[in-house]
Parts: C-alpha cells; structure tokens; sequence
C-alpha cells in the first residue's frame, strides 16, 4: 500500500495503438495503483491498422475495428486523452507539451506513437482523391472513392500498398500501380516471391508497372485528375493511394535518435537514453533477433512484444527483450504470402528451396551455420502454419538437421514418434 | 428460442459393445448422443457411430410403412393386412410342405439376448427347429473352442493382467472401449501381444506384434505351448490338478520348434521365445482375447482350442488378471428347446456340424442355401428374416441371391430397403435400438441394464410386438402371453429379484451379483471331465480329433499360380458394422469405400497406385475394386485385405460356402486364395 | 484450467477425436476440418495426438490484430470469435505447433475451444488417451507417458540402452 499523501506516480503513454494498448494491459498486471494517462492523436480508442484494408475489403464491419471500447480504459484504470497530439517531450521537466498548449507531467514515460506515411515529391500530388492507407479517417474516405468502376492509381508496390490495391480490386476499381523500383514488396519477399505474388497480382486484373516514375498528376478542365508517367500514355484517375513507405513519429525525441537512423533507440528494456522513458512499436530502434545493428521493425507483433516488455517495466519489473523478429503475413491476390526474419541470403548461407510440399506453392529457407534465419512461403495457409513451425527455431537459435521435418509439423509429433529430438521447443512457446 | 432439453439414458446398439448413452431430445426429437459417463463399461466414452444413431433414426431413407411386393413394385399396405397375409402363407406353406420348411433368421443388427431368444422361441412354438442367424459365421466358433477346453467362455480380465494377448481382435475398431481396458492395464504396466496378419488399429500399441500368415494361429498357440512346456514355465499344479490331456498335449507340441512355428506362420524364432517368455513371466495374469480372425478358417475351431489350451497351461483360467468366469444374469430363458424339443425334424445342418446344434442350437446358414435350392436335405420354403443382410454378409453371394430369390416367401423386417429386403415379399419396417425396450446383461461386470423406447413411428413394431401378433395369428398366442415389451421384461427380471423400476432409476448398470477378487475356488469345470480337456472325448466320439490338432491352411501347402494371394475378408472398420451405415453420409466422407489393401511391393509389381483399380478374383467370383497401399509395416506381401459389407465392391462374391471348419462348419472367409489384374 | 492432456503411448490413432471434431465444427467427418489431430506413423507405429494447449501466455492471442482472439473465463479457453476474425492469418504464424486451422470458405481460423468445457474428442476417445484434466496434471500425465515412450523407442526398459 502507499502511504497516504504521498502522490500517486504517474505513467504517461503516447499512442493508442499495438504497442501501447501491449503495454498498457501488461503494466497493470503489476502495477494497480500509479494513475496511467494514454494520449492519442485519434478521435477515437484504440482500433487496428492492420484491419484496414480487411475494412475497404468489405471482411471487417467499420465496428470491429475498433479493438478496445471505453470500458477497457476503465477497466485498466487509464485517463483516455483524445484528440490529443503531443507536440514536444519536456525530457527536462519531464512533461509533455500537447499542440494547444496544455501539458502534461509525468514520472515515467512510454513513447508510442508510431510512425507516419511520408508522402513523395510529386507535382500535383494533392487534393480529396489522394489519400494514404494509415488512419482510421483515411481509410473512411478512401472507402466513399471505392466506387465500382473507379479509376485508381496506387504509388508504390510496399506492403500496405498492395493490400490497397487487393482490397480495390475486390470492389470492382480499375487499379494502376505504379513503383519506382525494380520489384515489389523488398521488405517483405525476396525476388522469387515478389515474382510468384506479382503474376498473381496480375493476373488479376491490375496494370502493375515496376522501376516507373510517376511524373506528375495534373487536373484537366473538368477537375479530374491526370497522371502522367514515365513512359505510359497520361491517364485518368478518380483515387490516388500513396504508399511510399512511413517514417517513425521520432522527432518527439530527437535527442536519442542516432544521426542518419531512424527511430528512437532503446535498450533491451525499451528505455531509452533517459532514464524512466521508454519508446516501442514502430517508433523504435531496438535490438533484433541474433544480434547485429538495431532496427526498426515497423510491424504489429513487433509492437505488441516490445510494449509488453516496455509495460513490465515501466512497473519496475525487469522484463528483458530477445529482440524481434520480422513476421509478415497476409492473403491477397489469392495467396498466402508469409516471411519471417532474415530471408535475404548472404554469403556462406545455406538456402532450402521447396516447391513440392502439400499447401505451398513456394518455400525458401536460409540457413546459418546450420540454424534457420529467416524464410518465405507462398501458398495456401499451410504457408503460414509452416512458418509458424519454423519460428521458435529462429527466434532461438535452434539449429534444425531435417527442415523439412520442421515445417510440415512433423517434428513435433515425429520428436515423440521417433524418440529422438530434431530441435527444441519450449512448450506453450510464446513470442517472448 | 426455448426448446425443453430433455436427457434419456439407454444403451448404444450400434454395435455390440452396448455402451451407455445420453439421448438428447428436444421437444421430444433427438438432437444429440453423448456418453453416459456412470456407466459400468464405457465410461463415457462413445465411438462416432453412437451419434449417429441420431442420423440412422431419421434417414429419409427410413422404412416406416410396410411393403408388398406386386407385379407393378412396392406396393404399401396397412400393418395389419400385412401380418394377416404372411400369416396366411406361412399355414399354406406349413400344410403343403411341413413346419420344417419355414425358418427365422436373425442378424447382428436385432442384437442377441432376449432378441435373440424371442425368434428362437417363435420358429420352435411354430413347429420349425430352424433357427438361423449371424451366429453360422461369428461367435460360435470361439464359444466352441472356450466351452470345449474350459467348459465355458469366461472373460478376459484386461485390466488386472500383466500381459495382454489379442489374436485376431482389434478392439479399437470392433469393441471400440475394450480399448480402454487394455490402456489401463498398460498404464499399470502391462504388456501387450497383438496376434493379426495385419498391423491393427490396437498393434499400434502393441509391445510385440506377431504377424501370422492368416489361418495359422494355431501354429503360434502350440509354439507358444512347447515353449512353456519346455522351460518349464506352465503352470504345473493347475495342469495337474485342473486338466486332462496334459500327456498327449505335450507329446504333440513337441513337434512345434520355434523354427517350425517361424517356418508354417512367418512368426519369426525370436518373436516365439520372446513371447513364451513374457507369459511365462505374467504367468497366471495373462489375459487372452479371441477374436472373430480366428474363426473364418478351415481349422478355426483347433486354433482356437489351441489358444485355450494356452490359458491353461498358464493357469490363466478362472483367475484374476487371466480369465474369468462370470456368473450368468439371473433371468429367465424363453428359447423352448426343453418344452418343444424338434431335434427329431432335423435342424439343417445338425448332421453335418453336429456341435453348432448340440452346443448352441444354430442351423447353418450355409447349409440352407442348398435346402432352398435343391431341397438338400430337405426344402426350405419360406423365411422371414431381421435384422440381416445376408446379400452382403454370407458367403458367396452369388448363390444367396438365387437362394433367396427360389423362397416362396420372403419376410424382412428392416430399418432401410438392403439388398436382402428388396428380394422379399414383404419388408416390414422395423424398430431400431432406440424404439425399443429390453433387458441387457454386460456379464463382465454382472450388470443388468434396461433400454428404453427413446422414441417411435406409427406402424413401426419393436421386435416383440411383431412376433407377438404375428404368433397371434398362427393360433400360437398362448407362448406369446405378456401384452408388450414391458410385460415379457418383467417376466424375464423376476427371478433376480431386481425390479424394472430399479433397472429404470440406473440406467448405468445394476449388479447382479459382486464381482469378487478373492482366488477362486477353481473347478469343476463344466466339461464332461470337469476339468479343463486339452483332450476331447466327446470331439473324439463325434469323430474329430481329440486334441486340437493343426492343419495347415490349404493356401500354405500347395503355391497356386493361378491364385498367388491369400485375401483376408472382413476386418473390422471403425465407421461400418458389417454392411450397416453406409447410408450415414459423413462416414462416407471418411471412410468413401471399399478398397483392397496391399502391400506396396505387390502394387508396384501390379503396376498400380493407390486408389487404382484391380480386379480380384477367387475360385468362387470375382469383383473390381480400388487400392489402398499400406505402409510396408501394415500387411504382408502377397496378403491382402477386403473389408465386407460394402454393396459397390461385394468380397462375398469371392469367399467360400463349401469350404468349412469341420466342427463349428463356419466358412472359410480369412484365408481366401485370390489373383490381382490391373484394370 | 484444465486442458485437453494427450498420451500418445496410448493412442491407437482410432480418428474418433478427428472425425468428432470435425462434425462439431462441420457436420461431417473431413477430418481436415478437426481442431484435433492424430499423426501416426506406421513404420515406428507410433501415433501422436494435437491439439491446443491453450497457453498459459497464449502468442496467438496476443498477437492477434482484429482482437478476435481471447480466453474463455469459464473454461480457461483461447477462443476465436469468427465474428471478429480477418482472416489475416497471424494467429497460424504465431503458433508453434500447427494448432491454428483455416477455414477458406469463411475465410477465417479456427481452433479448439474446449467445447465450452466439455470437450467431445475426450468424450470420444475409446482408448484413454485423451483426458481432460488440470493443467498441472496434464504436463504430469504426459510427461510419464512420453518417457515410457522414450524409454521403449531407446530399449531402456529391455536394459539394452
Ligand atoms: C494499412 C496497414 C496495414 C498493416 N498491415 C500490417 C500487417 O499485416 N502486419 C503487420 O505486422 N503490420 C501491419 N501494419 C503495421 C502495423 O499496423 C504497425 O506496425 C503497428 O500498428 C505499430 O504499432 P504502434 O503502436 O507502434 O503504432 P500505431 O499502431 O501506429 O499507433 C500509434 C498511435 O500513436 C498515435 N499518435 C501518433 N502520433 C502521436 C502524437 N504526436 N501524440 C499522440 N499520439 C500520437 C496514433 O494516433 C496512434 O494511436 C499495417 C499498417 C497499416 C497502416
């Protein structure tokens, strides 16, 4: 119990998203007395970025995205500040300081408050058509553009992009995609991936030019928009989604982060360089797994495993993080596209490369000194399932003899059947 | 939405295992089965055909008005008129070509017990001796070779054995929750021998598994028997005291070298000598299962005599953790063997299996086929039949169907049109399991336990009823007395001193006399002897030998080119009971249909693949069906196994009603010599 | 909590818990569609079932975007609501031991819910080796019954290692 009159500690949280909702719920399993503050940008509770283009897909109802309600901030005893944009971090005076003026003390602070989508310099590129797939309320406007029919233009081939394009495929647009660079998708695929998922995009339906420019959009006399690129006749377009990639919200703590990097580094504890403040999802810098120079791994998992370490200690405990892991998967184009890790091979590595087990269309392992590092699968949900086998082994390090074995599930059962173990797996296996 | 959920507990007859079961209605319709978890034998536990009574119950293909047929068809006819005219045939057929030319058979699906016992005491109270059933190729031979040597079949008692022996049972497709039995065993240590030409669903588990070419068991048993004698390792005060026989017994096993055993049943010399010794070592707690595999051979009775002979020199015989007797359910018998004794008209098949009638008063079905058709030994005319499908059960098929199509009547009481019913006169639709009320004895736990009528159709009669009114009609009601189930239950129950209204408060089973653990105080044995017969006197008198002794299956002596296979017939699937449920559409998603497994060194030099077509053919027929390559562990090469009661690929076609067991007379169905030709 | 326990050293791999689960889920009996499953190896004859252990720190809960996935107060259960769920496949990716199933023609995953705490594969299974038991025990009673399984697939038991 604290003694009475003595202030109740204050937590404070920047963002409303995957990393701070993590980090909330985890900071109260230990910690039921200090006061918790959420500050959001956003209108509205939290909801989820990913189910975005599920929303513009038509699979997810507007309702469900929306992934806590009123009543979880009240259950989890947290003052829910809305409209909210912190403009400065005061590291001396340890308070924020929110666009309109007020401010905000605090003892211990978690820093999440994501990244934003960057947008090109592009003449022209402006006006109600355009749109980035990021918030809540772009997607709502991107929704009332989604007629059948209409003429879409999407500027680059990343991730988020290509579930844009997917999602406005299925209601019925006539989608342009447009990349400057050689292939889609390199974060998330290597080449032979991107190739397999990009027959599929084409296939249905979508005019997909990679290394393009686009030049410029211009309004003709009657208000729409023309884009003009490099190479194509110019054409019409009533949507314009631009995906060019997202920069971490780093500037509310410029001073930790490292010159030409981006994001704000932490340690294996999310703490920053300041002491009792804390950054994590996709605003920052942190260690990965196996090592090697700090990252930022803008992906969901990645914010909800870094704010539950970031959670427990903003509490006082010490909750240390093995680092993360890149993990992507989605569906789109009739395909399950699943990637995990380090799938870029290097010198010395060895490289499984399958085409023949049941449910995938396409696998590729990298070994390293004989343990998985990272891979791709393509197909049907088994791609995923088969990467869901593999990821303890990456996560820690476990060298594996029969590849195969691990991602068809048979080392799980064939470990028992056979008495011998091909690697270990600590059971319940959390991502932790 | 508010429906009443009302819970009734009864018995699953899906299969003979009879567990105990809750039927969920709502507003009176069943809309789910689940394990009663009281019950003495399951547990709780329910294999996935118990659920889908629900599904057989209200099949659209549902028989539930009876039918005539007419030269235009099927005609429907009141119940009434129906009973009227076959009562009527059956007097005309009884004055022009005697009682004996009518006979009652009886399937598996109607169960055994007081089912049973009612066609029995019907075709007697008609003037008939023949009584025909499932029981000319199942059970029988097994009661045999018990009652031979012990002088009864007592019961494994699994779970308190140090070693578990199955030959030629796979529990967990056939008895599914014996299969708990032996895990409980096992938990506490115990070790399991599965005996079977194929790896079995329970040789999965099995600590040795002994793979017999089909039909030589026997072999093993007497292996096994050396071995014991040899070592030392029997039981000598039991054979002493408990046995005759033991001096010929031991000279004869003599001749069973492990080499020999390795030589006639492919068991290799080390598999002998290992498990000699793990009995040796369980000795008395070894608990031996017998199971249909062994019947369907041309010497299944001595294998199975031999296998018993086991238990004794293990003195494994009315013992804790070995077998045990078990008191019979007191009730009362309605058969009237005693009051009406018709042995002088000459059961069929009496003179030629003179044990199936003597022992257990069974007609052989095999040999009413010829009666039928060539009035061998004598005509049989007219037969009503239930709970049966002898078009997919019996032996070759072929000749069944010409037999039962020459009937001049044909009655068949079923749930659905089969293959039998639509060569009958008349189908009366009859009432499953759960239309019906009868008294159930689970003799390894003395249990008694009373089914209810769950639910019912208009001119749907239970088992009683129609005997009853069709007795009735015959100006044979005065041996049909009790006005419905409920009466003749009660008049059954009377004499254990238990009540239906006891019977009804547990539907978990009610004892009818404790089990005890104490030694028992063995002997005498219901033998002629009383004591346990490795020797048979009374097999002797009937002309047989007096010792179990082994004949090599046919197949094993003479290599046939023309037929290089040996096919074994009927094993056990977990979806399917004989030719039942194959109308249960979600069975047909697991399990689409027949299919003759094989090793895969076979099907690669066949030249086929899994789910290709062969045609495999006997000297009796021959039928085209898929492939299903084994796992090299699961069956031998050259051997091969076709599951019955499938109508799209019939195995009966193939097997044999002119080759027998010479002492239970049951066919010849495990060891089937057969070609394979890609089609 | 309780959880559904395996022991493999008593599976005979009979399918009643796939093709029961599979009819919970379906109505029929693709055992493909079941939340259970048995792998067996005749070679080895070993069989082997899977199912959901419903961890304790359960990764495919949280992780799950759409919040779709979340434990069962009553039962203990991770459940996932088909109602909420994208379909967007994390949970299969977050699960180490293929636990997560997909159905493609909801577009959905789907897992095992403990029936609402009465699990029916347990109901079903003839041999024993499913059981429904307390967490603790559970690690117990498959612990014993892996070593046995062990010991025999090493011959330890036979004193020739
Ligand atoms: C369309 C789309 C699809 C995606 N799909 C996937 C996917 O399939 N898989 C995957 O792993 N990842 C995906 N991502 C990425 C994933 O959503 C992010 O990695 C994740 O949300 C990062 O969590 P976070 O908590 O760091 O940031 P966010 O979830 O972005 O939350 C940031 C929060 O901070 C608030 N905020 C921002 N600035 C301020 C400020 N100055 N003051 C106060 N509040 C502020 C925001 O309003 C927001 O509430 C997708 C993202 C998008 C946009």
């Amino acid at each position: 119990m604290r003694p009475a009159g003595v202030m109740r500690r204050h937590v404070a949280i920047v963002g409303n998203g995957a990393a701070a909702i993590s980090a909330l719920e985890t900071f109260r399993t230990h910690d039921r007395d200090s006061r918790v503050t959420v500050a959001s940008a956003e209108p509205c509770t939290a909801y989820s970025r990913v189910l975005l283009p599920y929303y513009l897909r038509r699979k997810v109802p507007y309702h469900h995205l929306f992934i806590r309600d009123a009543a979880f901030y009240r259950d989890f005893d947290a003052d829910l500040l809305l409209e909210s944009a912190v403009e400065r971090v005061d590291v001396g005076a340890r308070r924020l300081e929110f666009a309109d003026g007020r401010n905000l003390p605090f003892d211990r602070l978690l820093l999440a408050p994501g990244s934003s989508p960057v947008r090109p310099p592009i003449p022209g590129l402006e006006g109600p058509e355009v749109q980035h797939l990021w918030r809540l309320d772009e997607a709502g406007r991107l929704d009332h553009l989604f007629r059948q029919g209409a003429r879409a233009l999407v500027i680059g081939a990343g991730f988020v992009s290509l579930q844009a394009v997917w999602a406005a495929r299925q209601r019925g647009l006539v989608v342009t995609v447009i990349e400057l660079a050689e292939r889609i998708l390199p974060t998330v695929l290597d080449d032979a991936g991107a190739r397999i998922l990009q027959e599929c995009i084409v296939a249905s339906g979508v005019d997909l030019h990679t290394n393009t420019r686009t030049e410029g959009l211009m309004r003709d006399e009657r208000g729409t928009l023309r884009v003009s690129v490099e190479g194509l006749p110019s054409f019409a377009a009533d949507v314009v989604i631009v995906g060019t990639g997202v920069r971490p919200n780093d500037h509310l703590l410029a001073e930790c982060v490292e010159p030409a990097q981006r994001g704000i580094t932490v340690d294996d504890t999310m703490q920053t360089a300041i002491d009792g403040v804390y950054a994590a999802g996709d605003v920052a810098r942190g260690p990965v797994v196996g090592g090697g120079p700090r990252t930022v791994h803008a992906l969901w998992p990645t914010a909800v495993e870094q704010g539950k370490i970031a959670g427990a200690n903003l509490a006082g405990a010490r909750a240390t993080y093995a680092g993360s892991l890149s993990m992507n998967v989605t569906s789109m184009f009739g395909v399950t596209v699943a990637s995990l890790g380090r799938f870029a091979a290097e010198e010395g590595d060895t490289v499984v490369l399958r085409d023949d087990l049941p449910g995938l269309r396409y696998l590729k392992i990298v070994v390293r000194e004989g343990v998985p590092v990272g891979a791709v699968a393509l197909g049907g949900a088994a791609a995923a399932t088969a990467l869901g086998f593999l990821r303890p082994f990456v996560r820690q390090r476990v060298p594996v003899a029969d590849i195969e074995a691990v991602v068809t599930g048979e080392h799980v059962a064939g470990r028992i059947a056979r008495g011998r173990a091909i690697g270990r797996v600590v059971p319940g296996g959390s991502g932790s | 939405m508010s429906s009443e959920r009302e819970i009734q507990q009864t018995l699953c007859r899906m299969c003979d295992d009879r567990c105990g079961i809750d039927v969920h209605l709502e507003d009176g319709r069943m809309v789910d089965i689940t394990g009663n978890r009281a019950h003495v034998w399951n547990k709780g536990r329910l294999c996935v055909k118990a659920r889908a009574a629900v599904d057989m119950v209200y099949h659209p293909d549902r028989l539930l008005t009876p039918l005539k047929r007419t030269a235009d068809g099927w005609q429907e006819i009141p119940l009434a008129q129906a009973l009227d005219e076959i009562a009527e045939r059956l007097v005309e057929i009884r004055e022009r070509d005697g009682a004996r030319s009518v006979s009652v058979w009886k399937g598996e699906a109607i169960g055994f017990g007081q089912q049973e016992d009612i066609a029995r005491r019907f075709i007697h109270a008609f003037g008939s001796p023949n009584y025909l059933s499932n029981d000319s190729m199942c059970y029988a031979a097994r009661y045999f070779g018990y009652k031979l040597v012990d002088g009864g079949w007592p019961i494994a008692d699994l779970e308190n054995a140090r070693v578990i022996v199955m030959w030629g049972a796979n529990p967990p497709h056939a008895h599914p929750n014996m299969t708990q039995y032996i895990t409980a065993a096992r938990r506490k240590g115990a070790k399991l021998v599965v005996v079977d030409p194929r790896l079995s669903a329970i040789a999965r588990r099995a600590d040795v598994h002994a793979q017999p070419h089909p039909g030589t068991d026997g072999a093993l048993a007497w292996g096994l028997m050396r071995e014991l004698i040899r070592t030392g390792a029997y039981d000598k005060e039991f054979v002493e005291r408990h046995t005759v026989g033991f001096p010929e017994l031991s000279a004869y096993a003599a001749t069973f070298t492990p080499e020999m055993v390795e030589q006639e049943t492919g068991v290799p010399v080390a598999t002998v000598i290992e498990v000699a010794a793990l009995m040796g070592d369980a000795a008395p707690r070894v608990a031996m299962y017998v199971g249909n595999g062994l019947e369907h051979h041309e010497n299944g009775v001595n294998n199975i005599r031999a296998v018993v002979s086991l238990d004794a020199l293990l003195g494994a015989v009315d013992r804790e953790g070995g077998n045990r007797f078990v008191e019979p359910a007191p009730l009362r018998t309605l058969t009237l063997y005693d009051d009406v004794p018709l042995t002088h008209l000459g059961p069929l098949g009496a003179d030629r299996f003179p044990v199936l009638y003597d022992l257990r008063q069974e007609c052989h079905t095999m040999t009413a086929m010829g009666a039928i058709l060539e009035g061998d030994p004598y005509p049989l005319r007219a037969m009503v039949l239930t709970g049966a499908n002898p078009l997919l059960t019996n032996p070759n098929t072929e000749r069944v169907r010409r037999a039962f199509e020459a009937l001049d009547l044909l009655v068949v009481r079923e749930l659905f049109m089969t293959e039998t019913a639509a060569l009958a006169h008349y189908v009366l639709p009859a009432a499953s399991f759960l239309e019906r009320s009868e008294l159930h004895t689970h003799a390894k736990h003395q249990a008694i336990t009373l089914t209810c009528r769950v639910c019912g159709f208009p001119e749907v009669q239970d088992e009683y009823q129609f005997w009853h009114d069709l007795a009735h009609r015959l100006d044979m009601g005065a041996y049909f007395p009790w006005d419905d189930e409920t009466a003749l239950n009660r008049w059954l129950l009377e004499p254990s001193g238990l009540t239906l209204e006891e019977l009804e408060a547990h539907p978990e089973g009610v004892t009818y006399s404790p089990l005890t653990t104490a030694p028992l105080e063995r002997g005498p044995f219901a033998t002629a002897s009383g004591k346990v017969e490795f020797a048979s006197r009374y097999l002797k008198d009937l002309g047989y030998d007096e010792l179990p002794t082994y004949k090599s299956p046919e197949y094993r002596g003479t290599p046939d080119d023309e037929y290089p296979f040996v096919l074994v017939t009927g094993a056990r699937k977990l979806l399917y009971m004989h030719s039942r449920f194959r109308n249960i559409a979600r069975f047909r998603t697991a399990e689409p249909g027949p299919e003759v497994e094989m090793h895969p060194d076979d099907a690669r030099a066949l030249g086929v693949g899994e789910g290709d077509l062969v045609t495999v053919t006997s000297r009796v027929g021959s039928v085209t069906i898929p492939v299903h390559v084994m796992s090299p562990a699961e069956i031998r090469p050259g051997e091969l196994q076709i599951t019955h009661g499938w109508s799209e690929a019939n195995v009966n076609l193939l097997t044999h009603d002119d080759r027998f067991d010479p002492i239970s007379g049951f066919p010849l169905m495990k060891s089937v010599e057969v070609r394979v030709e890609k089609v | 909590m309780r959880i559904v326990a395996v022991d493999p050293d008593s599976c005979v791999a009979c399918r009643n818990c796939e093709y029961t689960c599979a009819f919970q889920q379906t109505g029929d009996f693709d055992r493909a569609r079941a939340h259970i499953r048995v792998a067996y190896y005749p070679a080895e004859r070993a069989c082997v079932p899977f199912t959901c252990m419903h961890c304790a720190e359960a990764w495919c809960m949280e992780v799950c975007p759409a919040g779709a996935i979340a434990r069962n107060e009553e039962t203990g259960a991770v459940e996932i609501d088909a109602a909420r769920c994208a379909g967007c496949k994390m949970c299969l990716l977050a699960c180490p031991f293929g636990n997560i199933g997909f159905d493609e023609a909801d577009g959905v995953s789907g897992k095992c819910d403990l029936c609402g705490g009465d699990p029916r594969c347990v109901g079903s299974c003839i041999s024993g080796a499913l059981e429904y038991v307390e967490v603790e025990d559970a690690f117990a009673f498959r612990r014993e019954a892996l070593d046995t399984r062990l010991r025999h697939v090493l011959r330890l038991d036979k004193g020739r290692p």
